[in-house]
């Protein structure tokens, strides 16, 4: 059959599959058989720090927390394609041709960054 | 073979000046009904040239004109007649001048401020449309007219008509038709793929189907024929049109527009699928026949004067029904005789009704009563049409439906004894309705109408002149007309279909 | 491990790299030039990039050699190539109705789309000029669009159908009037369009599974030779389906549709109905036809059978609909369901018919939409159908536009809707898909009852006190309805240019 050979290369992940799901059932187990509890309103608290929440739990973000995770993001995605590009920069006849391709690349990523800062996103009043 | 561009001009003349009038302002009434009258009267000059052009007896197909249109799709712009499509082509260049002058003043009558350039512009649209389906010999070139001829019909009934339900007779004439169109639709795409990418008649005739193919296609041509004729059960959406279009407008619904459904039966279902044709003949002549009855019985009852002359379209057209399906040349060539009596007969009466419906201003026959007095003129013309309609010996109506009885008694007796029992119903019907509006005592309401007491007009009586001339003619000497006919059916009933007559006694008739 | 530098051919790629210059420019241009330049710097801009870039195709298209480049991501073959043709054509067409700001001042779209709906800073910026920024998302969009068309692997195209999709998302969440509905719509068509793309990518990794190769070659190789389990093939398939299924708006992946052409700018929503349905046939296309034509047999029956539900869910809810919109999403869906019947037909006549489809119904749709942008009142535009009671007696050229283009999609001939129905139907009963042509005949006439509703209520209605004004059309949309109605009924009555350049396109490159 086929369909067991296919499957048969998954069977050590699927040991492994297994063997975290004992450990992490084990290990919750045995903290629960063995610890001790005391429980008390505090400890329920949402902010254990001891300060109490105020207004509901629906609350608007403001809007400027998203545009600095996006500039994150996009230079996060920037690195992440420069490792591989450093590899191969040094190859035979990838020389120019990749240094210019990836000047376009963070040039494309810069206009973004530009464009920001224009908006005066970059300015917190 | 004639030079000169007959077809080519009978179509697109009509167009042409249907798109000069779309630009008339609206202030320009009086100068497009003169326009129109013009335009249409050449129009007919040049069907009497087209008549004259065509040798009775010679091909049958003559008058050929011929233009690439859409060379991938072996699509063209494909124009001949037989004669049978000459006739009818005939018909549409007599009657559209008449209606031209039957509607001068139709639109100013009705409510609301309605162009009167826009109306004539329609009716010329029509007119070119109906000439294009009778003259194309290409299937999608027929297609193309069949339903584009649809939208000026549409807007005749839905802007222009005389009752409150005419935009629902409106809409339901529009959907009937374009669901009639797009099984035909089908039929037609399936043609095309079977039959070899082409839509020349000529070569599709040839052509062989499946069994099964040739049944499903000649179904998706037939549903939308029997529709656009129409037959019982398709019938419905005609009394509705009927009564809500301006008379005229009417007039040309079922004398001409209508007998597309009988005339694509003939050149389309017989000839492209023969052997559908026959398997499906029985079925046919049963709904020809229920339609014959039923139309009658209908019609009796009815209260409203264009609804009932459009059920007595509805019988008429069984009569046509019986008499293609019949496949006898003798009965084939009364009932295509019979398709252009028809159009002259209930052209005149639904005409003649339109003018009593403009006098009165109600189509309800209890509104009426004696009016005999009051106009005896419109009265004998309204008998006229009457007996035209009854099919009165004398009359021409009545050669074609005794040639359909006596081809079809030839065939099937049960059948022709059956249809005959229409013809008394059409008795009843037709004096019924005028005992009821024209003899008798005269209903005291109608004194009221100053209009009721003006009798025929110069005007109405020139409209209505050369048909009660023709009918009569024709009731004497339908020689001229059975002539170019008869090759034509011959042609369809023995190359086509494949049948021969079954008692020589047929020759002998021609 | 070794690396090839991929060849790039940067002329086959001229097309799309002046777009994606042109955008970056754009954005630049935001961000520097003084606010009140930027709309005549932008459009120009966006105008000359189109142009430029549908120059490079006609180039392309002339040079006749059909290449592979940029290391198999990407080729340019005559489909390809005619698609990306239609898309910056439709593309300059639906520009003309983005950069309208005659009808409302400062255009459809709002000056910051960020401000909170309904707040004091909201109503102070009514008055503002829109956004700019929407030219450079467009030119992404299309760019985008365009390597959807072209490309020759899986990964590339679900880069290339994020590039499209993130764009339009945004532009629909940009209308100047009725704020709330078209964030709404913005949102609802981001998450569901979410939903799709991970579909989408989910399909790919279970292909890359069955095949081991995400390129379209590979992959067809892989569906004769592959000795994996075909479910990995079955599955992938059906996730890949879904996320294009998606975006052509096929049944049960429609409910966005209403809801997003609603809700966005009208010249958004026309952008989408034409471009975006181009793009995603196109992707759709290349897909079944080049990566997976041997399975034909796998996905035939299942995407038939939605093809079949697409047509009459669409045509039934049509019906129902009292925003003209909405009715438009509707009858969008039912015609994705037309195309699909001809993408169904896995022959070179339904490659051929759907993409002469895509740019018929394009051009019909975005003159359309450009009628809906007109008619408005103090509120702007009035798209609920009661408001359009009575419209042909206020402005009847427009209402004649409107009627045209209705009758267009209701497939009567003369116009582009006929040719196309006519060319997708018959390319599937030559690929033995008859039963979907019957299904799309019978949905035809559903679907032609709302399109009739909508002209019985301009022409036969009597205009009340709120019918609203049309609007004089400023040049840009004067074009685009010029364009859309020109190209309709051209493509209608002579589509032999069209037909000649699709079936040069010849069939895709493997």
């Amino acid at each position: 059959m086929c369909g067991v050979d296919y499957l048969g290369s998954y069977r050590l992940l699927g040991l492994l599959l297994i063997l975290g799901a004992a450990f992490f059932t084990v290990a919750f187990t045995a903290n629960r058989l063995l610890s001790r509890r005391a429980p008390s309103a505090g400890k329920n608290a949402t902010y254990e720090c001891g300060i109490d929440p105020v207004g509901g739990d629906w609350a608007q973000a403001q809007v400027r927390y998203y545009v600095y995770a996006y500039l994150y993001v996009l230079f996060a995605v920037e690195s992440v394609f420069l490792f591989p590009w450093a590899v191969t920069y040094a190859l035979d006849g990838f020389g120019m041709v990749t240094v210019v391709e990836m000047a376009i690349f963070v040039a494309v990523l810069a206009l973004g960054l530009l464009y920001a800062w224009r908006k005066r996103v970059l300015s917190w009043t | 073979m004639s030079k000169f561009p007959f077809l080519t001009l009978l179509v697109t003349l009509p167009l042409l000046g249907a798109l000069i009038l779309a630009f008339f302002p609206r202030s320009a009434g009086e100068l497009a009904k003169r326009f129109a009258l013009v335009w249409t009267l050449v129009v007919f000059a040049l069907t009497v040239g087209a008549w004259l052009a065509f040798k009775a007896g010679g091909d049958r197909f003559q008058l050929k004109d011929d233009y690439p249109w859409i060379p991938q799709w072996g699509v063209r712009f494909t124009f001949e007649v037989d004669g049978i499509a000459l006739v009818m082509v005939a018909l549409i260049g007599l009657l559209v001048p008449l209606i031209v002058v039957a509607s001068w003043k139709t639109v100013e009558a009705l409510d609301g401020n309605r162009s009167v350039p826009a109306y004539f512009a329609l009716l010329l649209a029509l007119q070119g449309m109906m000439i294009g389906v009778f003259a194309a010999s290409d299937v999608l070139l027929f297609y193309v007219f069949f339903e584009a001829m649809l939208v000026p019909m549409y807007f005749l009934i839905g802007s222009y008509g005389s009752h409150q339900r005419r935009q629902y007779a409106a809409v339901k004439f529009f959907l009937y038709s374009l669901v009639g169109g797009l099984f035909m639709l089908a039929a037609v795409i399936g043609l095309w793929v079977l039959g070899g990418n082409t839509f020349d008649w000529h070569t599709l005739v040839e052509a062989e189907f499946t069994t099964w193919a040739e049944r499903w296609m000649f179904l998706g041509f037939f549903v939308a024929f029997a529709i656009k004729a129409p037959f019982f059960p398709f019938h419905t959406w005609l009394p509705d049109a009927g009564s809500a279009a301006p008379a005229p407008a009417a007039a040309l619904l079922v004398a001409v527009m209508d007998k597309v459904g009988t005339f694509g039966i003939l050149r389309y279902c017989l000839s492209l699928f023969p052997n559908a044709s026959k398997y499906f003949a029985p079925l046919a002549i049963a709904l020809a026949l229920v339609g014959i009855i039923y139309g009658a019985l209908l019609a009796v009852g009815q209260n409203d004067l264009k609804r009932l002359v459009s059920y007595t379209s509805i019988a008429h057209f069984g009569f046509i029904g019986i008499g293609i399906f019949a496949f006898t040349t003798q009965a084939g060539s009364g009932a295509v005789l019979y398709m252009l009596n028809h159009g002259l007969a209930t052209g005149l009466l639904f005409l003649v009704v339109g003018f009593l419906v403009a006098r009165r201003g109600s189509a309800s026959i209890k509104d009426f009563g004696g009016a005999g007095k009051l106009v005896p003129w419109l009265s004998g013309v309204f008998f006229i049409a009457g007996m035209a309609s009854l099919a009165l010996p004398g009359t021409s109506p009545f050669v074609s439906e005794f040639l359909v009885l006596l081809g079809v008694f030839a065939v099937n007796k049960t059948v022709a004894v059956i249809a005959t029992l229409g013809i008394v119903l059409a008795a009843a019907y037709v004096l019924w309705m005028y005992q009821r509006t024209m003899q008798g005592t005269l209903n005291p309401a109608l004194n009221e109408v100053p209009a009721m007491k003006k009798d025929l007009s110069v005007r109405e009586l020139a409209v209505v002149a050369p048909l009660i001339g023709l009918i009569l003619f024709l009731g004497f000497y339908p020689k001229p007309v059975l002539d170019v006919i008869n090759p034509a059916v011959q042609a369809t009933f023995t190359q086509d279909l494949g049948v021969s007559d079954p008692a020589p006694k047929s020759e002998a008739k021609k | 491990m070794t690396f090839k530098l991929p060849a790039i051919d940067y002329l086959a790629l001229a097309p799309m790299l002046v777009l994606f210059g042109a955008a970056c420019a754009g954005v630049l241009v935001d961000a520097l030039v003084p606010r009140e330049w930027r709309y005549h710097v932008q459009v120009p801009l966006s105008l000359v990039a189109l142009l430029a870039s549908g120059g490079f195709v006609v180039a392309l298209a002339n040079r006749k050699e059909h290449v592979v480049t940029a290391g198999s991501a990407v080729v340019i073959d005559g489909p390809g190539l005619f698609l990306q043709g239609s898309i910056v054509v439709l593309g300059i067409v639906a520009l003309f109705l983005v950069a309208e700001r005659r009808l409302e001042p400062g255009g459809a779209f709002v000056a910051q789309a960020a401000v909170v709906a309904g707040s004091e800073a909201d109503r102070k910026q009514m008055r503002k000029p829109g956004v700019t920024e929407v030219y450079p998302m467009m030119l992404f969009a299309l760019a985008g669009m365009m390597l959807f068309c072209s490309a020759n692997d899986l990964l590339t195209m679900f880069v290339a159908l994020e590039v499209f999709s993130l764009p339009l998302y945004l532009l629909c969440a940009l209308a100047r009037r009725r704020r709330l509905l078209s964030q709404e719509a913005a949102v609802k068509y981001f998450l569901l369009g979410a939903f799709a793309s991970a579909f989408f990518l989910y399909g790919v990794a279970m292909i890359y599974g069955y095949a081991g190769k995400v390129d379209f070659r590979g992959i067809n190789e892989a569906v004769l030779g592959s000795s994996n389990s075909k479910t990995l093939l079955l599955i992938g398939l059906a996730m890949l389906a879904i996320g294009l299924l998606f975006k052509v708006a096929a049944v049960p992946f429609h409910v966005w549709t209403p809801d997003v052409y609603q809700g966005a700018p009208t010249p958004i929503t026309a952008f989408m109905a034409a471009c975006t349905k181009v793009a995603a046939f196109g992707g759709l296309l290349r897909v079944l036809y080049v990566a997976f034509e041997r399975s034909s047999w796998d996905f035939r029956p299942t995407l038939g059978v939605i093809a079949a539900a697409t047509m009459i869910v669409g045509a039934v809810l049509a019906v129902t609909q009292t925003d003209i919109k909405r009715l438009l999403a509707y009858s969008s869906v039912a015609n994705a369901g037309y195309l699909l019947t001809g993408t169904l037909s896995m022959n070179r006549d339904g490659l051929k018919y759907t993409m002469f489809y895509l740019v018929a119904y394009g051009f019909t749709v975005l003159a359309a939409f450009a009628i809906v942008m007109l008619v408005r009142d103090s509120d702007g535009e009035a798209t609920h159908l009661a408001r359009w009671a009575g419209l042909g007696r206020r402005s009847p050229v427009f209402a004649s536009l409107f009627t045209f283009l209705m009758l267009a999609f209701a497939g009567i001939p003369l116009t582009s809707g006929f040719t196309a129905k006519f060319g997708v139907f018959a390319a599937a009963v030559g690929g033995n898909m008859t039963w979907l042509v019957i299904i799309g005949v019978l949905s035809s006439m559903i679907l032609a009852f709302p399109y009739l509703r909508v002209v019985v209520l301009m022409w036969l209605s009597v205009p009340g006190d709120d019918t609203p004004t049309v609007s004089v059309p400023g040049a840009f949309t004067a074009a685009a309805l010029f364009v859309g109605v020109a190209m309709t009924l051209v493509l209608g009555v002579a589509p032999n240019q069209a037909l000649e350049l699709v079936n040069d396109a010849g069939a895709f490159l493997r």
